[in-house]
């Protein structure tokens, strides 16, 4: 899996559209099966199945099942909606285009640490209206958690450490903002009255949430797409030459490449899926990966070839807990894309690179992706 | 031709208002909405088999 991810799915999709793995966890693999516990949240229950993470509150809204998660989402939606995304992204192109140009006058840069693990992390201080200035601690916090889930055992005590570090800066937070609102999505929520109002602790939950959630599957992926774009340079240059092609690039990556390839849930009674039969109270994994890859909903399953459009991939999830971020996540990863390429057209993998996929880990993402170009003035 | 949109399928991933503009519109959630009453004309047919592939829901209908 860490250097070659078709063969890794192939071999887990080889186990058939449902099945029972050796550690007892349900695979369901296949589209079909995948798209039919998206369209039903009340059996694959998502409640307990984030309990490894170890956040102190519940994860508001992916770890609420229905009928409450609705309270959230019809909340939530609203503020993350493209038509908000539209009206961040000038200050978003600003923030990615600086990040750019302090290395482009240099040569070389390191994908992963110069904007892959930093740019997220931004938006998200931005979209919370925190201080960019707490952006490293941030970091710290976030890869320390999602670096040690391990997708079912109790969380370790570094892991709690960390959790309960972030947790701390969120209530601080949150209690300056009931204190002095200002014009942000915390401030918006708190101003909920009547059955519409959030308690404390779902606050807590969300800022959490966004911070496990938004973060690292973002640095993950612009790394994936730099790294395609590295190794293709005749992909790339018609990518520079013709800039619609970059939405239907990065839709084939992500589809190819996502960072959370499996999503936890538990059962809430027996279910029949794809010919299977699944006890109630199973811990089933949803392979969004391989679903992704499934022959008989893609046409060349295992190929990145923009020229056959968004193909409708399920890297986001889907049902009601589709990612609450997924356009922002876009329009991050469209940003780099665009800001890398009007400053940098032309750049290769270093002399000797060989990046690497880390696995396994909670996010599937590279560890590090240096790359050399000619000297740009800015 | 007419397009359609399953409302109870959809979960606002808005690739149709992306990809389909002329056809989607999005309400304030986010999720996609037909305009008028979905007559799809022969220049909009690439838009309208455009959004219908990538919807993660399969959630539209192009009959």
């Amino acid at each position: 899996m860490a250097s070659d991810r078709t063969a890794g799915w192939a071999y887990v999709r080889d186990g058939g559209d449902v099945y029972q793995g050796a550690d007892g966890v349900w695979m369901l693999t296949s589209a079909d099966a995948v798209q039919f516990a998206h369209r039903n949240p009340e059996i694959f229950t998502s409640g307990p199945a984030f309990d490894s993470l170890g956040s102190p509150v519940p994860l508001v809204p992916l770890a609420i099942d229905p009928p409450n998660h609705l309270r959230f989402r019809k909340v939530l939606d609203p503020m993350l909606a493209p038509r908000v995304i539209n009206a961040m992204e000038d200050q978003l192109r600003v923030q990615i285009r600086e990040l750019i140009e302090a290395f482009a006058a240099n040569g070389s840069c390191d994908i992963v640490t110069d904007i892959a693990r930093l740019y997220p992390t931004q938006v998200f201080l931005t979209l919370f209206g925190m201080p960019l200035e707490d952006r490293d601690m941030f970091i710290g916090w976030v890869e320390m958690m999602v670096e040690n889930s391990t997708g079912g055992a109790a969380p370790t005590e570094e892991v709690m450490v960390a959790a309960m570090a972030l947790f701390g800066y969120l209530q601080n937070f949150i209690d300056a903002k009931r204190a002095a609102p200002g014009d942000d999505l915390i401030s918006a929520i708190l101003a909920l009255t009547g059955d519409e109002a959030w308690t404390n602790e779902e606050m807590l939950g969300l800022g959490f949430l966004f911070t496990l959630a938004g973060l690292d599957t973002v640095t993950a992926t612009i790394g994936f797409v730099m790294l395609h774009l590295a190794r293709t340079p005749e992909m790339r240059a018609r990518l520079v030459a013709d800039p619609a092609l970059i939405g239907p690039t990065i839709e084939e990556l992500l589809r190819l490449e996502l960072p959370a390839p499996l999503t936890p849930r538990f059962t809430s009674r027996e279910v029949e899926v794809c010919g299977a039969t699944i006890p109630a109270g199973s811990h089933v994994r949803l392979c969004l990966a391989t679903a992704n890859r499934d022959a008989a909903r893609f046409e060349q399953p295992d190929v990145a070839n923009p020229d056959l459009g968004d193909r409708g991939h399920l890297s986001f999830g889907g049902g009601i807990h589709r990612c609450l971020g997924s356009h922002l996540a876009r329009r991050e990863l469209k940003l780099v894309v665009e800001e890398f390429h009007r400053l940098i057209p032309d750049y290769e993998l270093a002399p000797g690179a060989e990046p690497r996929v880390v696995w396994p880990s909670g996010t599937l993402h590279l560890e590090s992706l240096p790359l050399v170009f000619p000297k740009a003035t800015a | 031709m007419k397009i359609s949109i399953d409302a109870q399928l959809c979960t606002g991933h808005a690739r149709c208002v992306l990809l389909a503009p002329a056809l989607f519109t999005d309400d304030e959630r986010g999720y996609g909405v037909v305009i008028g009453d979905g007559t799809v004309t022969d220049d909009q047919l690439e838009q309208a088999h455009k959004a219908v592939a990538a919807c993660p829901e399969r959630a539209i209908t192009l009959a």
